[in-house]
């Protein structure tokens, strides 16, 4: 395999004595959608401004292309970001906003005007060149950042939550530019977010990041059936988890007791909320009793909440008709089973 | 490595024109003043010295304390005149007024700040007079004429000339921020106007009051105007007394000590006064 | 309530009258031909202004306050750009101590403020220069500048320094093509702001001025003497000149709020 564009290794980062990534080791890989995805001071975006140069490392080396760059100046890396609030340029037009990167790298009047007004082209801002910045749309203020970015032909393109301000139909659309920019570039996209679909409709590989540390790093499909920590289980969403003892192939939990395809000894599960079956009566096979809650409808279908008599909630994800099949009412009993061997054992 | 970065000229550049300035004109000049009132005069002329005669001789004089209090007293009840005078037109502009009409009385009420104080001054000295404008129209009414020139009453005028606009600024900002639901909810729980005036409007605006209230005595206690030009000169206040000390008597050393007196004055009360705008809220 | 509106506006009005009496009444007395005016007003001249303008030492003094007003603005405001851009930018150990020294010198009277400033500078040989003067003025007029500064600079996104640095510019490149585009209607209205401070400051200057009297020295030596009317004459020019400088300093801000 290629040698990774970038390599992050035991990079520490603390301010004073706040410590926001500890001893980080991460690969990025030319051509890769990457998105580094957590909750709020988890240290992704510290991460990202390391790479960025906007940040120094405590201690530890982040090496672009096999250079250390632990010492190189913002304004020596080819390392444009497209910023969480945008920051255009507000005294600048459209186009000279666009024209930025390549004016500071002394490219003539002539020469620079032209490549950024390609690039307005492809975002589809023809005509806008001229217009100050608070008289376009939120789309619009996007796609010239984007293009600000890009014009210097980078090979890498960091991205720090650029779409947190966006209407949801906007959010979706620009994940289609995105996702298409990037395959036509070729170029390395760093992402972060911390929104989970966002992350998992675009990216190749996901970092999930907690407490300053990586906490697991996978494609999309593999994190979401396949979390290997409570907190990334957790963090995922619409996971369900069981922690108990097993012993001979059945797991004793304070729910009940349910089969677990698990070696002896403490072991946590995690069903879905996609892979519960809600019904009435006892099912054959292992069940855990819930009472119903209430029910939230989300993009994919509707998500019932349930509460087991030890106090748990548990999530799962039933159809339009399957909720109406129910006529559940608050604080009724229902019975919650799963197919074990779609289950996902972490550890 | 470069390590560079650490020894960045970039920041220091930025920060050294104040430090330097400030420090060379303002810091030292005030510290030279300080060393200053321990030195000798001897025949017009100033010799270093570290002698407490200065001290002695300002202190030890009941001019000097007579003076003093008729300065602090001045200060207090411009600092209290202005912020019972103002009030009213605060809360008025601050609950009756839209936004922008209230955005523009206060910028109207900027316009003094940059005006000569002198020559408002010279303007009261002669609307003032004697047979000046005001005592015309009372003489007209069957009144007067009144002295009101070289008073405490023409200082005061002077006084409150200077300090209102900025304590009705002052005020404004602190009534004009108040969340109108409070004063609502505080009405719709039965409280009379002025018992809402007493415990919802006046606790929340505190800070302004407070600040318009100081930043009154401030100015008084440091004005040498109004005393001078319209309170008659005499007796004097402590500015007057540094003014004199300085350009007649060639006596610097001990006008630095009234300036000292004056300096300890004004940090002890603005110290207290801020302690009770910011201590203790809610 | 009505009738409570109505007081309302009364006290309004008198509270007005009274801080604005003295301005309207030097102007109109400035055009009045009485030398002790009262009700009824003399008649309408131009007499004190010609009076007042064809002496010399008033035209001194007003080129004496011009150099004073333009040398301490550029200064000042460069000073208070670099503290407010410091204090936006920067966080360090004795922070609170570096920004009294920014704020501190308006709140000290400025008789102390002018012994002071007297001391000093004649130990150092400036006092009764026009460089003792502006000396003494940037000082009183840094913190406008500054505080003009650093509202505008709060107004920025934090982000946009770091924008530029990151599409290749090095810091004083990005000060150049960012910060300062950014913060050029507040360095314009500081100008005009701290040129008025000067304009009108006459207590320090009367300190250390000694022969070289700026107008408002020159105001306070006339009056000194006798009541003459060629004061209000001088002191309504004054006023339109700081006034000039202070409406386009507004005008500056509030164009800028307008276009976001």
């Amino acid at each position: 395999m290629a040698e990774p564009l970038v390599q992050f290794r035991a990079v520490h980062k603390a301010f004073g004595t706040y410590v926001a990534v500890k001893s980080l080791d991460l690969d990025i890989h030319r051509g890769e959608f990457l998105a580094l995805m957590g909750p709020s001071g988890c240290g992704k975006t510290t991460t990202l401004r390391m790479l960025a140069g906007l940040e120094q490392p405590t201690s530890g080396a982040i090496t672009i292309e096999g250079k250390v760059m632990n010492d190189v100046p913002p304004h020596h890396r080819d390392t444009p970001l497209v910023w969480q609030s945008l920051a255009l340029f507000p005294f600048l037009s459209v186009v000279e906003n666009v024209e930025f990167g390549l004016r500071m790298r002394g490219i003539g009047t002539k020469e620079r005007r032209d490549r950024a007004m390609l690039w307005l082209d492809r975002m589809q801002l023809k005509g806008f060149e001229h217009r100050r910045i608070d008289q376009l749309s939120g789309g619009q203020r996007q796609r010239v950042a984007l293009a600000r970015s890009l014009v210097t032909e980078p090979q890498m393109l960091l991205l720090d939550e650029p779409l947190s301000a966006l209407d949801a139909h906007l959010v979706i659309r620009m994940q289609g530019v995105l996702t298409r920019l990037q395959k036509e570039l070729g170029i390395t996209f760093v992402y972060v977010t911390h929104s989970q679909s966002e992350a998992f409709a675009m990216a190749d590989r996901v970092v999930i990041m907690g407490h300053g540390q990586i906490e697991q790093i996978g494609r999309p499909q593999e994190i979401f059936r396949g979390p290997r920590s409570r907190f990334v289980a957790e963090f995922v969403g619409r996971n369900n988890i069981l922690a108990g003892q097993v012993q001979a192939g059945v797991m004793q939990s304070p729910q009940g007791s349910v089969p677990v395809g698990a070696p002896d000894g403490p072991a946590e599960i995690v069903v879905a909320a996609d892979r519960v079956t809600v019904s009435r009566d006892r099912p054959a096979g292992a069940a855990i009793r819930a009472a119903f809650l209430s029910e939230e409808f989300a993009g994919t279908g509707i998500i019932c909440y349930f509460e087991t008599p030890d106090g748990a909630e548990w999530k799962a994800q039933v159809s339009e008709s399957q909720l109406s099949d129910l006529q559940a009412e608050s604080g009724q009993e229902f019975w919650l089973s799963w197919d074990p061997a779609r289950v996902h054992v972490m550890g | 490595m470069i390590t560079s970065r650490k020894l960045d000229l970039y920041p220091i550049l930025w920060r050294l024109p104040l430090l330097v300035w400030q420090g060379l004109f303002f810091v030292v000049p005030l510290a030279f003043m300080a060393a200053m009132s321990f030195w000798l005069v001897k025949n017009y002329r100033m010799e270093p010295a570290f002698v407490f005669d200065n001290w002695s001789r300002m202190l030890g004089r009941g001019a000097f304390w007579d003076a003093y209090w008729l300065t602090l007293g001045r200060a207090a009840l411009a600092g209290v005149l202005a912020t019972v005078i103002a009030f009213p037109a605060s809360l008025f502009l601050s609950f009756r007024l839209s936004e922008s009409a209230r955005r523009f009385a206060l910028l109207c009420l900027i316009v003094p700040f940059f005006t000569s104080f002198l020559v408002r001054a010279y303007a009261w000295q002669v609307i003032l007079a004697e047979s000046g404008p005001v005592n015309a129209v009372l003489g007209a009414a069957g009144l007067g004429p009144f002295t009101m020139l070289n008073s405490g009453f023409g200082a005061m005028v002077g006084y409150l000339t200077l300090v209102l606009p900025l304590v009705v600024i002052f005020q404004t900002w602190s009534l004009a921020a108040i969340d109108k639901n409070l004063i609502e909810a505080a009405g719709n729980l039965g409280a009379a106007p002025l018992r809402v005036l007493g415990s919802v409007i006046i606790p929340a605006a505190k800070t302004g009051l407070v600040l318009g209230a100081v930043f009154a005595f401030i100015m008084t206690f440091g004005d040498f105007v109004s005393p001078f030009y319209l309170g008659g000169s005499k007796p004097p206040t402590l500015t007057i007394l540094i003014i004199d000390t300085t350009k007649s008597g060639q006596q610097w050393p001990r006008a630095a000590v009234v300036a000292i007196v004056m300096i300890l004055t004004l940090f002890a009360v603005a110290t207290a006064a801020l302690k009770a705008a910011y201590g203790r809220r809610g | 309530m009505k009738a409570l509106g109505a007081l309302g506006w009364i006290y309004l009005a008198a509270l007005f009258t009274f801080v604005f009496a003295p301005i309207a009444a030097s102007v109109v007395f400035s055009f009045n031909s009485d030398r002790f005016p009262t009700l009824p007003l003399g008649h309408f001249t131009t007499d004190w202004y010609a009076r007042a303008f064809s002496r010399p030492e008033v035209w001194e003094a007003i080129s004496n306050s011009l150099i004073v007003a333009g040398v301490t603005s550029v200064i000042a405001t460069f000073i208070g750009f670099a503290t407010a851009y410091t204090d936006f930018r920067y966080g360090f150990r004795f922070k609170q101590a570096y920004l009294a020294l920014a704020l501190l010198p308006p709140t000290l009277p400025l008789v102390i403020l002018g012994l002071a400033m007297l001391a000093w500078l004649s130990q150092v040989g400036l006092s009764g220069t026009l460089t003792g003067i502006i000396i003494a003025h940037v000082v009183l007029a840094t913190p406008f500048a500054m505080a003009i500064c650093r509202l505008r600079l709060s107004q920025m996104d934090p982000s946009l320094e770091s924008a530029a640095w990151n599409l290749g510019a090095g810091p004083w490149t990005a000060m150049r093509y960012v910060i300062l585009p950014f913060c050029a209607p507040a360095i314009v209205s500081a100008l005009c702001l701290t040129a008025a401070v000067s304009f009108d400051e006459f207590v320090v200057a009367w300190f250390v001025s000694g022969l070289n009297r700026t107008v408002p020295v020159l105001i306070l030596e006339i009056l000194q003497g006798n009541v003459d009317p060629q004061i209000n004459a001088i002191g309504t020019v004054v006023f339109l000149t700081s006034m000039s400088l202070v409406v386009a300093a507004q005008f500056m801000i509030f164009r800028r709020r307008r276009n976001g």
